[in-house]
């Protein structure tokens, strides 16, 4: 009889105890939920619903005024029959293959050099920087200028170099992507030099010290104790910068318009003219598409070797 | 503490919900009947820098004083893409405002103007030669006000101290002679015999017109002549290089303004603010026009060019009053108002022509007299509901060939080729 008159004294308050512990959990939640609602409904509104929608649309021909037509797999198999399609393809992924490394070696470059104790450091540390302030459209104006083949300065310094024929830059179909690039890693470095000096800032003094004593040089210092120190802010900037590199619109746009030709063509402005200019909704979105899923796969890439590496 | 998070949390969800309400609304009504009064609203770009839409709306006002007209203003850059935007959202604005043939395809292909056969059936065709650009399927959709063609702007000076008589009529190969006894002075001094702008329209559109051809669909072998000039000039040093041109986003209004080239072929509209230069003291050239230079010498004055016009909208409110605005601004009242202050209306008439010229500043000799009146007007571009496609493929072998990235073959045979399996075929 005890044991049957223990057993409720004994399970009564764990069990009212734990329906207490997830009421309180769900109430939790709903409090919890209910602070992220307004960011959420933002985000449902304005990304995840088109997001949805273009995906929808890739498989519909649309004007944006009348109403839509199922086309199944027509605006895929035309993608893969486009030439255009290929060369936009091709000059995204140069844009990405020059930026992405050139943009990291340099800002990390310039964030050792500005991470010194030096008097007017802070100065040095704003002239680079601002580049980055500076409006998108005068920053392609103003090297598109300067890259002029004839008489800008870019080619009257190669000339003073000994250069005999130098590049035509913005005007040949050769060059105009590295032009492109040039803008946009001296546009760019300022801002992820923050962040490596964020980083840099972060390395403990005391493992300088351990490696001095264990007669560390500069250069194993740096290969042994700061890029290892640095790994998360390297996967930071990493993933930012080629996202951002395959995004690339705006400067391609007010720099040469995708030309010549389609010497600049990018995947987003070909997305852009297709739907915004010429009113191919369905096939713009079938591009949109692709390029969201190379997106999503570099970066799923990324963070699989970054997991990969912390093990 | 629970009140408190309660709280919190019904304020989020009520902020929410505001914003959510805050996006759905904001329609407008626009026309008000109580007192016998109509609002008309009519897109247009850069309203304060485009002063013709002013000039005609007022006119109008003065002479139907039951209506009033709202402008939508929008920046000239994106009107294409917000007029898209709009239209696709159902916006109800009664007048579109139709900027170029391109666009106008668009719009006809998507449905998106009622047609106005009424209206354009009463104006009189003969004097509006621009009118019949706007049929399609054997409906008009849009009446125009105003129509710019291509001219030479030239600096009289500048022939007289090179000896050389007006350009009165010339043909392309007269062209390049004359620019190239007009070159003179090297590195930044340098003084270009002409100056020919970066469009494709400025080779494609002159070539195509006068060759009887349509830059709608391929072949376009026929343009290899003119890109023969042109290229030509641009090796001999007097024009331009299209590369340099492009890079320095070089203003064709300021060569002619500074003198830094002797002849430029540009459209009528570059007349108004030469007009507005001249008067405030901006510039001082001596200039005139003269008709386009032509493939062969003694053919009629063959020009390329392209009307502005209004459509409207399916969506519109009031219908008829945006039709009375459609036949009051591509008739004799609407061509007066805007000739007033320089732009070319799309009626022509003798009286209308004085009334130009009677501006402060016109040039009055005869060549430009005769300039002002060519005998046939292209359009110059490609038309119709592929139009933006075929005009994107053009432009882009046009600058390969301008920068000479491709020979003039090899880009003709891709704009044959692409223009078929890019925009034709799909």
């Amino acid at each position: 009889m005890t044991t049957t008159a223990d057993r409720p004294t004994r399970t009564g308050p764990s069990r009212t105890s734990k329906a207490r512990a997830s009421r309180l959990r769900r109430r939790n939640t709903l409090v919890g939920w209910s602070f992220i609602l307004p960011n959420f409904i933002g985000f449902a509104l304005f990304t995840l619903v088109p997001v949805i929608a273009a995906l929808l649309l890739s498989f519909m021909r649309w004007d944006a005024y009348n109403p839509p037509t199922w086309a199944g797999l027509k605006n895929f198999q035309r993608l893969l029959g486009d030439d255009s399609f290929w060369t936009a393809l091709r000059n995204t992924a140069l844009f990405a293959v020059g930026h992405v490394p050139l943009t990291l070696a340099i800002s990390l470059g310039l964030a050792l050099l500005l991470n010194q104790k030096l008097r007017g450091i802070a100065f040095f540390r704003v002239a680079v920087f601002f580049p980055y302030i500076t409006t998108l459209v005068a920053v392609a104006i103003v090297w598109n200028m300067m890259f002029d083949p004839s008489s800008g300065p870019v080619n009257q310094f190669l000339g003073m170099l000994g250069v005999a024929h130098p590049p035509g830059w913005t005007s040949s179909t050769a060059w105009a992507l590295p032009a492109v690039i040039i803008t946009s890693v001296w546009k760019d470095m300022g801002y992820y030099m923050v962040i490596f000096l964020a980083g840099l800032q972060a390395i403990p003094e005391e493992y300088y010290e351990a490696a001095s004593m264990d007669g560390a040089g500069w250069w194993n210092k740096f290969w042994n104790v700061t890029l290892p120190s640095l790994r998360p802010t390297t996967f930071l900037v990493l993933v930012l910068l080629s996202v951002q590199s395959f995004k690339i619109f705006d400067l391609i746009i007010v720099m040469t318009e995708g030309g010549p030709g389609q010497a600049t063509t990018v995947l987003s402005q070909l997305i852009y003219q297709q739907g915004i200019l010429q009113g191919n909704f369905g096939y713009s979105s079938a591009i949109a598409m692709v390029l969201f899923l190379i997106i999503l796969l570099v970066t799923v890439f990324q963070f699989k070797i970054q997991q990969r590496r912390e093990r | 503490m629970r009140f408190t998070r309660t709280a919190l949390a019904a304020t989020s969800i009520a902020a929410s919900a505001l914003l959510l309400a805050g996006c759905s609304g904001g329609s407008s009504q626009s026309s008000d009947s109580a007192n016998g009064k109509t609002t008309l609203t009519i897109t247009v770009w850069n309203y304060k820098q485009t002063p013709e839409f002013k000039a005609l709306f007022d006119a109008f006002e003065k002479a139907n004083p039951k209506i009033t007209i709202k402008p939508v203003d929008i920046l000239a850059q994106n009107y294409e893409d917000k007029i898209t935007a709009m239209l696709s959202g159902g916006d109800s604005t009664d007048i579109i405002t139709v900027k170029n043939l391109t666009d106008f395809g668009g719009y006809v292909s998507k449905k998106q103007f009622q047609p106005v056969d009424d209206v354009a059936k009463k104006l009189p065709a003969d004097k509006i030669p621009a009118l019949a650009d706007y049929k399609a399927d054997g409906h008009y959709y849009a009446t125009p006000y105003r129509q710019d063609f291509g001219v030479l702007f030239y600096n009289k000076t500048m022939f007289k101290d090179a000896g050389l008589p007006d350009p009165a009529n010339l043909t392309w190969q007269e062209f390049a002679q004359d620019a190239k006894k007009l070159t003179h002075g090297t590195k930044g001094k340098k003084v270009y015999g002409a100056y020919i702008h970066t469009w494709n329209s400025m080779v494609q559109g002159y070539a195509s017109a006068q060759a009887g051809r349509s830059l709608n669909k391929p072949p376009y072998n026929y343009l290899s002549t003119q890109y023969k000039t042109i290229l030509g000039m641009q090796k001999a040093g007097t024009i331009m290089k299209w590369g340099v041109a492009n890079s320095q986003q070089v203003s064709y209004q300021t060569e002619l303004e500074t003198g830094k080239a002797a002849m430029v072929p540009m459209g009528t509209w570059l007349i108004a603010p030469l007009l507005a230069d001249e008067a405030s003291g901006a510039t001082k050239i001596d200039w005139g026009i003269a008709p386009v230079p032509q493939l062969s010498a003694g053919s009629p004055i063959t020009t390329d060019g392209g009307p502005t016009g209004f459509g409207i909208n399916k969506n519109a409110k009031d219908t008829a009053a945006a039709k009375k605005f459609l036949a009051f601004a591509a008739g004799p009242e609407g061509a007066k108002a805007v000739a007033s202050i320089g732009i070319v209306p799309a009626y022509h008439s003798d009286a209308i022509t004085d009334e130009y010229f009677g501006l402060k500043g016109m040039p009055q000799d005869d060549i430009s007299k005769k300039a002002f009146n060519p005998d046939v007007i292209k359009p110059d571009g490609p038309t119709g509901a592929r139009a933006a496609a075929v005009n994107n493929v053009l432009n882009q072998e046009h600058q390969l060939i301008m920068t000479g990235n491709k020979s003039i073959s090899a880009g003709i045979a891709e704009m044959n080729k692409r223009v078929k399996q890019e925009v034709l075929d799909q």
